[in-house]
């Protein structure tokens, strides 16, 4: 197969794609969503903050934490260790005497034992989770509890940025994240959702509790639960403006061991447990377009990638082959002679790669305004275009790894 | 009809319009591109014609024309280019190419004509290569041996080289090969009026040029 005759239907599907996810930020459910306004009720809330080995942030994530708006007789926060090796367990010893706060230990290891330690903790009406490495904004809470107020909606997820981004892939995944707070608002309009990301998730206490709680979920436990939450017919909602601030990888080798994780963990629930959500009407939008699309794009990824670099190698081999003999300062000297346009490239799919490069760079910017994020949107836009070249390596990875069988560790 | 579903048909038919309108744009590009080719071919052969009839005019002074025909060789040189680019974007297949590439090679078998009838009247020693290729995938050598002669063209600019697609259909080319006894093994080259064939080294290549034929030309400045 030639990496033109795969590049098309993916090109097409991706614009059909984007168009969709502009359409719906039209539409009237997404218009809605932007409209609300921050909750004056205060229900109870238990946030929980699973640690292992964090002892350099998870001070951090506690004061942010400390300093929500909101009633502190109604804000619990639950620091669970679990089973840390460094002095993760004496910060958190720090705020054992705060009335707000509880400290504990999980008796498993896991992350998902973690959460489910500080569920069982709490009588609270929502709980949220936040990963040990995040902080919040002090009205990021106020813009959450609104979300619940339809009786189906079992969970909500918040705004994502990296902070502080300075190297070359923080930028690149900030780009991503603002790119993902956009497409989380669009998708939660319409119930679309599959993740409730570790940072900042808010779930309805009593439905994790029919639900029998958090489980391994392949690494993936916000994920298996979101993918839960959808199979039993509740809803997954978005908070665009609650934001809340991630640390991120900061190195290449890092990302990809991040990000394989996160697909192995798709893989694994798409082809595992969750199979029948896949092309179900039951599941609307998740189950016809959502999921699909999602494990489309894995498989087309992996595939051009694949193609692109066996075609590019064999082509340089052919370059390399031509010039043999021949002079290299005739080979390496420009033949340019200025801008001519008869000699510029036309082809259909590098114009329908342009225009889908355009609009995800027009959603990157929409999920800055919408969520009011700073964030310097040049160089998150100049590192996005790396993106292209570094997703396939997870991609390849994790598709080898659950082909293979093979598993991960977390660190 | 649910939101999903009425904002994926939407979504399908921006995307089939957005795609149409990409298809009709390239296409229009492309057109455009051949419409020059067109002009640019339509263009030497009247300057073709006109350096024929000034030759014939100027019997008693052939050479007067000389120059004509040194502009138009490099002219048609710039044609092929954009020619080889062009089939290179549309594919050897295209009609359009194949009906452009007929008529650059006779205005190429024409200049080759009018530059040896000049050669023969004015004494001059112009070296000349007639280049048989094969785009169809029997030739693996061919674009070894084009990319030679595009750095011989470049590094000696009073080469003249005339390349011919082997199997282009075409009665004059069918005429000039049968009349040059070439075979059917490819690359051939014809260089001032003697045949070979296939492509090894540029070294062996530069041999089978007349002695003095390659060095006796000012080599291009880069």
């Amino acid at each position: 197969m030639s990496a033109d005759a795969l590049a098309y239907p993916f090109i097409f599907i991706a614009i059909f794609f984007e168009s969709f996810v502009l359409v719906t930020l039209l539409s009237k459910p997404a218009r809605d969503a932007r409209a609300r306004t921050k909750s004056t009720t205060t229900p109870s809330v238990a946030v929980i903050v699973p640690c292992r080995n964090e002892g350099e942030t998870v001070a951090t994530t506690t004061e942010s934490l400390l300093a929500l708006d909101y009633p502190k007789d109604k804000l619990q926060i639950i620091l669970v260790d679990n089973a840390s090796t460094d002095n993760t367990p004496a910060v958190m010893a720090r705020y054992a005497n705060n009335p707000q706060v509880r400290v504990l230990q999980a008796a498993e290891r896991g992350k998902h034992n973690a959460v489910n330690a500080g569920i069982a903790a709490t009588d609270a009406e929502f709980i949220g989770c936040l990963d040990a490495d995040s902080f919040v904004e002090p009205d990021a809470l106020h813009e959450i509890i609104p979300c619940f107020d339809r009786s189906e909606v079992a969970a909500v997820t918040a705004a994502m940025s990296i902070h502080r981004p300075r190297t070359v892939v923080e930028h690149m995944q900030n780009a991503e994240y603002s790119f993902g707070i956009t497409m989380r608002h669009a998708m939660a309009s319409i119930n679309g959702l599959y993740v409730t990301p570790g940072p900042f998730s808010f779930y309805r206490h009593s439905v994790i509790r029919e639900l029998g709680g958090f489980r391994y979920g392949h690494q993936t436990e916000d994920m298996e639960m979101a993918l839960r939450i959808q199979r039993a017919g509740y809803e997954i909602e978005n908070a665009p403006r609650a934001r809340v601030y991630t640390k991120a990888p900061r190195t290449i080798p890092s990302l990809i061991r991040q990000r394989t994780r996160w697909t192995n963990g798709f893989l694994r629930n798409m082809l595992g447990e969750y199979r029948t959500l896949i092309f179900n009407r039951k599941y609307g939008v998740l189950g016809m377009m959502v999921l699909p699309i999602a494990l489309t794009a894995i498989v087309s990824t992996v595939a051009l990638f694949l193609l692109s670099i066996t075609q590019f190698v064999l082509q340089a081999i052919r370059a390399i082959e031509i010039r043999l003999g021949i002079p290299l300062s005739y080979t390496l000297a420009p033949h340019y002679a200025g801008f001519d346009w008869f000699y510029f490239p036309v082809d259909t799919f590098i114009f329908l790669g342009f225009i889908t490069l355009v609009v995800s760079v027009g959603l990157i910017a929409y999920g800055r305004h919408l969520s009011k994020t700073s964030m310097r949107l040049a160089p998150s836009l100049l590192s996005y275009l790396l993106y292209g070249l570094v997703a396939p390596l997870w991609l390849i990875r994790s598709t080898a790894n659950v082909a293979f069988g093979k598993h991960q560790t977390w660190k | 009809m649910s939101t999903p579903l009425r904002n994926a048909l939407i979504a399908l038919g921006i995307t089939i319009l957005l795609t149409a309108t990409v298809i009709y744009a390239v296409n229009y590009l492309n057109n455009a591109r051949l419409a020059e080719l067109a002009a640019i071919e339509e263009q030497l052969s009247i300057d073709t014609l006109s350096l024929e009839t000034q030759f014939l005019l100027l019997e008693a002074a052939p050479c007067d024309s000389a120059a004509s025909s040194t502009t138009l060789t490099s002219e048609l040189a710039d044609l092929g280019s954009r020619l080889a680019y062009t089939e290179s974007q549309l594919g050897t297949d295209n009609p359009q190419v194949v009906y452009l590439k007929k008529k650059y090679s006779l205005l190429e078998i024409r200049d080759y004509l009018v530059t040896k009838k000049l050669a023969a009247a004015c004494g001059t020693k112009p070296v000349t290569v007639l280049y048989f290729y094969s785009n169809s995938g029997e030739c693996t050598d061919c674009d070894k041996a084009g990319y030679a002669l595009s750095y011989l063209r470049n590094t000696y600019p009073k080469l003249r080289v005339y390349s011919f697609d082997y199997n282009l259909d075409l009665g004059a080319l069918k005429t000039l090969i049968a009349v040059d006894k070439i075979k059917g093994n490819l690359p051939a080259f014809i260089i001032n009026g003697k045949y070979s064939h296939g492509f090894t080294t540029l070294a062996d290549f530069e041999a089978r040029f007349p002695k003095g034929a390659l060095s006796t030309s000012t080599p291009k400045k880069n």
